[in-house]
């Protein structure tokens, strides 16, 4: 076991790996009520190209396997799931996104009888013909939901504006007609490649001991799985760095126009701390451009182009990432417009120090404000868990950040040539 | 930890309640004016918190507020309008890290003293708010009202209670209607905010670590005499049904949105009232509900259905989304299971399951500051003098009589369904 501290967030992670492979984790959080575990595989939507686990060809699956794989595990043979944590007082999600794929559950008691179920639920499939084909029912309303919701429709088409083969621009829960295409065939087959325990991460934070969840966790995980099995191939396409299309423009139930603005980025390949500093960065550069506080936002919103939803952000991992600017306007084309002129005028200037440092301390303050809450603490571990970062020294890597590597990224990054506009217009 | 709240009555109309808690990293601070909910008021009590934000007398435009609150290590400011049963609170809430992990121990107070300037220090010209940032609050607030039908879910959920209340007041909307706003105007709004600083009942809540220093200044910040106090009426709350609806509307969407209201007629003084709230969540309180396991599990015709009950109002609420083709279908099945509730068929660990669910979320308050804000102030509109623990005790009490007898006191009033043109 090993405990590696952060004195300045007054927080600690304690680490142990199994003999199986499996990594646990826990950040102790003394006095509260709530404990939550959260099981997640290295494997997402994006993973859908790989040489399955004892064979020799790369294979493709279906879209919207790995969301399809994470409503099945909670089918088991003689217990049903939801039934069983709920009689223990927890409460047991999941979730799919396009690189994890988690299984979690928050409880204020009988905490360790619920982590031996999600981990014995995790690792015991139980796929039938007719239990997959219940389920596509259920997934259909699920992406029927999805469908009708203008924000989803104007993100993913943002995403398909920016990308060309990467599998980033294919919807989560795949389509209607993908799902259909899945049986319990391709699910075995994806679960047994990318459900190791080596390729999976156990996270666990509330006021508990970390020896009895070192315990339980050896009694309750399945002693059968191979073990350590090489780096799983996934196949992923050569995805150029230009962008598929300027503008895409779509029309759903929506009262205003929707804008998704989205800046592709060219500068991929990196991991751990390096990864989480370019988002850090990134992220700082987009508030100091368009943030509450920036030049453009005030006018943009004295003029009545934008209101309070005007919002931006940069995500990305080792292999893709965008920043994305958002919002709703009657005018979006005049909003962009605007958002072009702001950049060039900004990379002819420097940026102020006084705005960097500002922007630094809101950075700081949201983080620490964050981990107040364990969802927070749970998600943002996860998250970063599979690049190679842990979340703890955050605040050391934002205190490295110097006024020149935004600057840099301001000139290298936006730019015209790598930005889509998708806009979803009202019907009528 | 035990919560506790410390209030102090530190003026007519003016409390506040100070809850010690150090295992957060922030403080928070939030103010909430009550006022009835009416059709005549809300739209402005609802533009009001946005004209605010723009500016006071001293940080004269957003920009400047944004910037203090950037300084000021990224504390959050935050408003809302929201409906309490037949009342309306607006909310100003301020939250910043502790000054132990930024080497900053007396920004605290400028932080308290920006939210302060905020709600009682406005930006002004000539004697009323500026005229330019309330016409543009107009046409915000314009939006934000219309949409509401973006969020097809909500949408539903709104439209069901609109139609099921429309003779009462709460089924009002409360970030107010579009065609109201014609009327507001930079002096009309000034005015109507004097009203509301001078009449309406204020609870002031802070959730952090202080001293009797601290303790002290919020005391001295916030005397603020009030007179003539509006007051808050109890909901009328019934259990006949009041419009016995059926109503359809058209939209162009994929799925269709199914929302039921029952009016139950128990109000949250009766000790039924937690009756109620059990036979609720095993009814479809969550994925082990009867509702999802066989609207969902066992016929797969959703991916979400689940109950709500609105506390004040004494109603409840059942949505979900559907096929179109579906609907009778799902109506069959929901009349079916409030059936089976209604006539006790329901195991003794379903009730033990759903006890243990509204006990965790209960606990759960603990660990969040705005909850524990939200909580205590509540308790306040409800006279509710029970103890978190004693709230909890009294759900375990439940019995399954008390479940069906309150069961049998679920009357669908309105039936309310969004669906694709044609």
């Amino acid at each position: 076991m090993s405990i590696i501290e952060n004195k300045r967030i007054e927080e600690s992670i304690y680490f142990q790996q199994l003999d199986s492979g499996l990594n646990i984790y826990f950040v102790p959080k003394k006095g509260y009520k709530q404990k939550h575990a959260i099981f997640a595989a290295d494997y997402g939507s994006n993973d859908n190209h790989f040489v399955p686990i004892g064979e020799r060809d790369p294979i493709k699956v279906p879209a919207g396997v790995a969301h399809f794989l994470e409503h099945k595990l909670f089918e088991d043979r003689d217990m049903d799931i939801f039934d069983r944590f709920s009689r223990l007082g927890a409460s047991v999600n999941a979730y799919t996104n396009f690189n994890q794929t988690a299984y979690l559950f928050s409880t204020t008691e009988n905490f360790y009888e619920s982590l031996e179920l999600l981990v014995k639920f995790v690792q015991n499939p139980y796929f039938t013909d007719s239990n997959v084909e219940k389920e596509k029912g259920i997934i259909e309303q699920e992406i029927r939901m999805y469908e009708d919701s203008p924000n989803w429709r104007v993100y993913f088409n943002c995403l398909n504006g920016m990308y060309l083969d990467h599998p980033v621009k294919i919807d989560i829960a795949g389509t209607v007609k993908s799902i259909r295409e899945i049986d319990k065939d391709i699910l075995y087959r994806c679960y047994n490649t990318f459900y190791s325990p080596s390729n999976m991460v156990l996270f666990i934070t509330g006021d508990l001991s970390f020896e009895r969840i070192v315990d339980v966790v050896k009694k309750a995980e399945r002693k059968d799985l191979p073990k350590a099995v090489e780096e799983i191939a996934r196949v992923y396409p050569d995805e150029p760095t230009k962008i598929q299309k300027q503008y895409i423009e779509d029309r759903l139930a929506t009262s205003i126009p929707l804008f998704s603005i989205g800046i592709k980025d060219n500068k991929l390949n990196m991991q751990g701390n390096e990864l989480v500093k370019k988002d850090l960065v990134t992220n700082l550069l987009l508030e100091i451009l368009f943030g509450e506080s920036s030049k453009l936002y005030n006018e943009l919103y004295s003029k009545g182009l934008i209101d309070n939803n005007f919002t931006s952000y940069f995500t990305g991992k080792v292999d893709y990432g965008h920043s994305l600017v958002l919002g709703q306007s009657n005018e979006p084309n005049r909003v962009y417009d605007e958002i072009l002129k702001h950049i060039k005028d900004a990379k002819k200037s420097s940026i102020s120090k006084e705005a960097f440092q500002r922007i630094k301390n809101k950075n700081m303050g949201g983080f620490l404000i964050g981990l107040n809450s364990l969802n927070f603490i749970s998600n943002y571990f996860v998250d970063n868990y599979f690049e190679d970062f842990l979340f703890i020294d955050l605040l050391d890597i934002l205190d490295s950040i110097e006024i020149e590597d935004v600057e840099n990224r301001l000139v290298e990054n936006i730019d015209e040539e790598n930005m889509v506009l998708s806009v979803v217009k009202p019907i009528h | 930890m035990v919560l506790s709240c410390d209030r102090i009555e530190i003026d007519k109309g003016v409390a506040l309640n100070l809850i010690s808690a150090d295992k957060f990293k922030s403080n928070i601070l939030s103010f909430y004016f009550t006022l009835p909910l009416d059709r005549k008021e809300v739209t402005g009590n609802a533009l009001l918190p946005l004209v605010l934000k723009r500016g006071t007398r001293k940080l004269q435009t957003s920009l400047k507020i944004q910037r203090r609150l950037e300084e000021l290590y990224g504390s959050n400011l935050s408003i809302s309008v929201d409906k309490k049963g037949e009342s309306q609170a607006i909310r100003f809430t301020i939250e910043g890290p502790k000054g132990s992990y930024i080497g900053d121990r007396k920004y605290i107070i400028h932080m308290i003293e920006l939210l302060k300037s905020i709600i009682y220090d406005p930006y002004l010209e000539n004697g009323v708010f500026s005229w330019q940032y309330v016409e543009q609050e107009k046409e915000i607030l314009k939006r934000l009202i219309e949409s509401k039908i973006n969020d097809k879910r909500e949408y539903a959920i709104y439209r069901c209670i609109e139609e099921m209340c429309k003779n009462e007041r709460f089924g009002i909307y409360p970030l107010g209607y579009v065609e109201d706003l014609k009327g507001i105007d930079a002096e009309t709004l000034y005015r109507h905010y004097e009203n509301i600083l001078y009449r309406a009942p204020l609870e002031i809540f802070y959730v952090g670590e202080y001293d009797r220093e601290l303790r002290n200044f919020l005391i001295d910040s916030f005397k603020f005499s009030k007179e003539n106090l509006i007051e808050n009426p109890r909901e009328t709350v019934t259990g006949n049904v009041q419009t016995k609806n059926m109503i359809y509307e058209d939209m162009d969407v994929s799925q269709g949105k199914l929302a039921i209201g029952y009016r139950t007629g128990i109000p949250y003084e009766d000790d039924l009232y937690n009756g109620l709230m059990v036979a609720s969540d095993i009814l479809g309180g969550g994925p082990n509900s009867k509702l999802f396991r066989n609207v969902r599990e066992v016929e797969s015709l959703a991916y979400y259905i689940g109950t709500t009950i609105y506390r004040y109002k004494s109603i409840m609420l059942i949505d979900c989304g559907i096929d179109f083709d579906d609907f009778e279908k799902v109506i069959e099945i929901i009349r079916c299971q409030i059936d089976a509730m209604k006539n006790g068929i329901f195991t003794n660990e379903d009730m033990d399951t759903s006890k243990k669910s509204i006990r965790a979320s209960m606990e759960s308050i603990h660990d969040s500051a705005f909850l524990i804000a939200e909580y205590f102030f509540s308790k306040i509109l409800t006279n509710d003098n029970r103890s978190l623990k004693e709230s909890i005790e009294d759900i375990e009490k439940v019995t399954k009589e008390q479940i069906m007898e309150a069961s049998n006191n679920m009357n669908v009033d309105t039936i309310y369904f969004l669906r694709h043109l044609g």
